[in-house]
């Protein structure tokens, strides 16, 4: 499914997928804002909290890999350097 | 005068192993309902739930239901149910892996060792019913104490 069809969808039919078939990526925090990135397909999809996992604010597409950078600049690398 | 009184049973024990703060604070929320019959134990680490297991004295009631999340640090979810699987003492509890992820390997990997898979709720819709979802998993004993109280 291309990223356009996808927005389509009700927020529901939306949520719905994720849930099924989303692969979870990460979490981080943005002021007061909980942001949880899937790769859903061939795009991601970042929902927007005002209630962790319970309300959904918002909901963001992106198709590319950028949008991964604020995840990957929260993972601790120093357990790997000491490996 | 006499006073007749009547003996509260001992609630019924749920442990949840997460190292996420806001998923075990939001299962503590999602079990309210409950709060009456279920008391919710939880540890941020595998290591921290096999430590609290093995610490139960041969008298303490054993958990109806342990709850892992399948990403964390340490020891992961599945590493810990294979441990708990090797004590003979809590082998027969009821295990749920509760986790972001979606992954068929992952439910094969639960499916294999007979406990529950469940995907951590992505809105409201899915919030609502998850407390109903664990029970499920709880013993048929455990599960018509909760519906008679």
């Amino acid at each position: 499914m291309r990223t356009a069809k996808f927005q389509m969808l009700s927020l529901n039919q939306q949520i719905d997928l994720l849930y099924a078939d989303g692969v979870y990526i990460g979490k981080r925090k943005l002021y007061q804002y909980q942001h949880v990135l899937y790769q859903y397909d061939t795009f991601y999809v970042e929902v927007v909290y005002k209630k962790y996992r319970v309300s959904v604010n918002k909901i963001n597409y992106y198709t590319s890999t950028a949008c991964l950078d604020p995840y990957l600049e929260q993972i601790d690398a120093g357990e790997l350097i000491k490996c | 005068m006499n006073q007749m009184t009547k003996a509260t049973p001992p609630k019924s024990i749920i442990v949840y192993a997460d190292d996420d703060p806001d998923d075990l604070q939001l299962l503590e929320q999602a079990f309210t309902h409950y709060s009456n019959n279920i008391e919710m134990v939880t540890v941020s680490s595998g290591f921290q739930l096999l430590s609290y297991l093995k610490g139960l004295a041969p008298f303490d009631p054993l958990p109806c239901l342990i709850i892992l999340d399948i990403n964390m640090p340490g020891l992961n979810g599945k590493e810990v149910l294979l441990q708990l699987r090797q004590l003979e003492r809590f082998e027969s509890i009821p295990v749920v892996l509760f986790t972001t992820s979606s992954s068929r390997q992952d439910k094969e990997f639960a499916g294999l060792h007979n406990v529950g898979f469940l995907t951590k709720p992505i809105d409201g819709r899915q919030m609502g019913i998850i407390a109903d979802q664990f029970i499920d998993h709880c013993s048929e004993e455990v599960k018509k104490n909760l519906k008679d109280k």
